[in-house]
């Protein structure tokens, strides 16, 4: 049985090693992923081009200017005389954000009922620059709103202390995205490349012929799917370790959990989408199929990992679907352990549940493959 | 073919055999059995039923009705007693192309249970067999059809089967090839392997002992190639050989609508015409004269034995 098992095993790494660009493709593709992905993210926004419209031309319509480039987020593209310039920048998307400043703006500002405006124009199409537009715009305004409140009540503006939140951000204290999109990015990609290599394993066979001679072979069921999967376990854990040390290295992203139970869980949860992936594979009659179910599941439950948009935003009915999605709870665990360096007594209900879908998923799978193969 | 001694057991028998897939029925409840140490041939064309029942053989498939038994044992759910004693190849899908001559051979061996110092031996004989000695490292894929063939058929008997299933062995492969691959097959004979073949050359018919021929999931045909031949034949062949066949064919396919002479069949062989009717000679002279009006030279007219083509062709037709 275990010669069986491991002559198996040797064929189908052969095939991995003659069709090399495959196992290659993972690995430097989703190093190369993770890394645009980490630099990207990795650095706030700023310099985002804004077109300024002066009617005023005062120092007071200045010194607003001023203090929105100093923001960081904002370099100033042009200062322009009129609409038209700006309505085409903004169609042509060469700017993020425009500010016209109107004829009694400084007027406005000094007169002690004034009402000083600023209009704003930010393209929403680009909805991630135009929110941290919005919020370097917001932050600029309250300034000086603050200070033109203390002059008109002619206070002491050392003096006065405004109400200021005191912010602590913990577990990823510089907000960087990096620290969030790299992990998420990565527990994705072991999900994908573990379904991959998985759907791949009876479809190639079953599109080449092969399949039937496989199956009048005196091999059992089991040693089928045993022998099928130890290479894609071998090569998606590998794959896994070496994007896991790769996000370390470049992108600082720390492991402040246990690395022994962040190895064992990653293993756990391979082997449940191991199970998916074989499923895939044998319901596909070739491999472009196989390969287009991966994508259609890998998709969707990138949709309840709360990567792209947060499950809690998300209609209640979804949340709790959320729930059943594997990728779900093992993207929670993940990032736990790596950022805020949770161990069982935190994690648990996500490795029950993982545990418990890992359960149902695996039985499901076993008697169905076993079932399709006999 | 000379008739050869039997194992009182036979090694395969079909009984009522049948396989729907919806509304179709690819196998018609057809019967027959397999003697040990024969070669089977059955004979079909594409979408017989062949390979349905080859697949039913071999348990990949479950019968809609009816039974199959292989060596004394029921195919059923439970193969594994069967499968370590039979081998199956056909002629496309039996290797992995991406793989080795030697990698192949030692899969299959290692598949089947054959522990390393017997595998090493049995290697190089299949190596001696396929005639692929030095090209031990050769990708499959890189092999001309017939060697990949004999390949195949070397692997599949790596593990001594007793019987052993070929599906369209020899399909796209050159007339040389074709011819030394049945001469690997009667070595194995020989040997007492019981050979299970299928084919839809007819010219391979006359090589088995016995056969079956199957046509819309139904046997049509069954036993040695003498036997079928006396059966089915409805008369005696004439062969022509005029100066424009396919004209004469024509000519003659008019001339028997008209009913101007009884012929039963009428068929193009190559720069031949093979006519049939029961005593054929005595229409010589009006097949002459017909093809004469039509400015044919009928050329030599000689009786002949029929073979297996003539004869599946009358089958078919009635």
């Amino acid at each position: 049985m275990i010669r069986r098992i491991i002559a198996l095993a040797k064929k189908e790494f052969i095939h991995l090693r003659n069709d090399w660009w495959l196992p290659v493709f993972m690995l430097v593709g989703g190093v190369m992923e993770l890394m645009l992905v980490g630099w990207a993210t990795s650095r706030p926004i700023t310099n985002l081009p804004l077109m300024v419209l002066d009617h005023d031309k005062s120092a007071a319509s200045r010194s607003i200017v001023i203090a929105l480039e100093n923001t960081g987020t904002f370099r100033l593209a042009e200062q322009v005389e009129d609409m038209q310039t700006i309505e085409d920048a903004l169609a042509r998307g060469q700017i993020n954000a425009a500010v016209i400043i109107p004829p009694d703006f400084a007027e406005q500002m000094n007169s002690p009922t004034g009402q000083p405006v600023l209009a704003v124009i930010l393209n929403g199409a680009e909805s991630i620059p135009a929110t941290a537009a919005l919020r370097a715009i917001e932050g600029v305004t309250r300034d000086v709103g603050e200070q033109i409140v203390i002059r008109r009540l002619g206070l002491d503006p050392d003096q006065f202390s405004g109400f200021t939140p005191r912010l602590r951000v913990w577990f990823n204290e510089a907000l960087s995205e990096a620290l969030y999109t790299t992990p998420a990015e990565l527990g994705l990609m072991l999900e994908f490349t573990t379904l991959l290599f998985a759907a791949l394993a009876f479809s190639r066979e079953r599109e080449l012929g092969t399949l039937e001679q496989l199956l009048v072979m005196p091999f059992s069921s089991m040693e089928i799917i045993i022998g099928k999967s130890i290479p894609v376990i071998i090569v998606s854990f590998v794959d896994f370790l070496l994007m896991l040390g790769m996000v370390h290295v470049a992108f600082d992203v720390p492991v402040r959990g246990s690395m022994a139970l962040l190895l064992v869980l990653a293993f756990g949860y391979l082997l449940v989408e191991l199970s998916k992936g074989l499923v895939m594979s044998v319901v596909s009659r070739t491999q472009h199929q196989a390969f287009l179910l991966v994508m259609l599941f890998g998709m969707a439950d990138f949709m309840f990992t709360g990567y792209a948009a947060p499950v809690e935003g998300m209609p209640q009915f979804l949340q709790y679907f959320a729930n059943l999605v594997p990728a779900h709870h093992w993207l929670t665990i993940f990032r736990g352990i790596l950022l805020k360096g949770a161990g069982l007594d935190v994690l648990w209900p996500h490795v029950l549940a993982l545990a418990l879908l890992g359960l149902v998923i695996g039985t499901f799978s076993l008697r169905f493959v076993r079932k399709a193969l006999d | 073919m000379t008739t050869r001694p039997t194992n009182p057991m036979p090694a395969i028998v079909a009984h009522d055999l049948t396989k729907r897939f919806g509304d179709f029925t690819a196998v018609d409840g057809i019967n027959f059995e397999v003697r040990r140490g024969e070669i089977f041939g059955f004979l079909g064309p594409n979408g017989s039923g062949k390979t349905t029942t080859i697949r039913m053989m071999l348990g990949l498939l479950a019968p809609t009705t009816g039974s199959v038994e292989v060596l004394g044992m029921t195919v059923d759910g439970d193969t594994a007693k069967i499968r370590p004693r039979v081998g199956y190849m056909s002629q496309r899908f039996s290797l992995y192309n991406d793989l080795t001559v030697l990698q192949n051979l030692r899969f299959y061996g290692a598949a089947y249970g054959l522990n390393n110092a017997e595998l090493e031996i049995r290697i190089r004989e299949a190596l001696d067999m396929a005639g692929l000695e030095g090209r031990e490292n050769a990708r499959t894929k890189d092999l001309s059809g017939g060697w990949r063939q004999r390949l195949a058929l070397s692997a599949a008997i790596l593990h001594r089967p007793e019987t052993i299933f070929l599906d369209e062995p020899t399909a796209g492969v050159d007339p040389i090839s074709r011819r030394a691959f049945w001469d690997l097959l009667y070595k194995l004979v020989a040997e007492g392997v019981t050979v299970f073949v299928t084919t839809h050359y007819m010219d391979e018919a006359e090589h088995c002992h016995r056969l079956a021929f199957i046509q819309r999931g139904r046997i049509i045909a069954y036993g040695s190639p003498a036997e079928i031949k006396e059966r089915m034949m409805r008369g005696q062949v004439l062969e022509l050989a005029p100066s424009n066949a396919a004209k004469a064919v024509k000519t003659l396919r008019a001339a028997q609508q008209a009913g101007r002479i009884p012929l039963e069949e009428i068929e193009l062989y190559g720069s031949l015409v093979h006519v049939v009717a029961p005593q054929v000679k005595k229409h010589q002279r009006a097949i002459r004269a017909e093809l004469q009006k039509a400015g044919i030279h009928a050329g030599q007219m000689s009786l002949i034995e029929p073979s297996l083509e003539d004869v599946f062709i009358a089958c078919m037709k009635h």
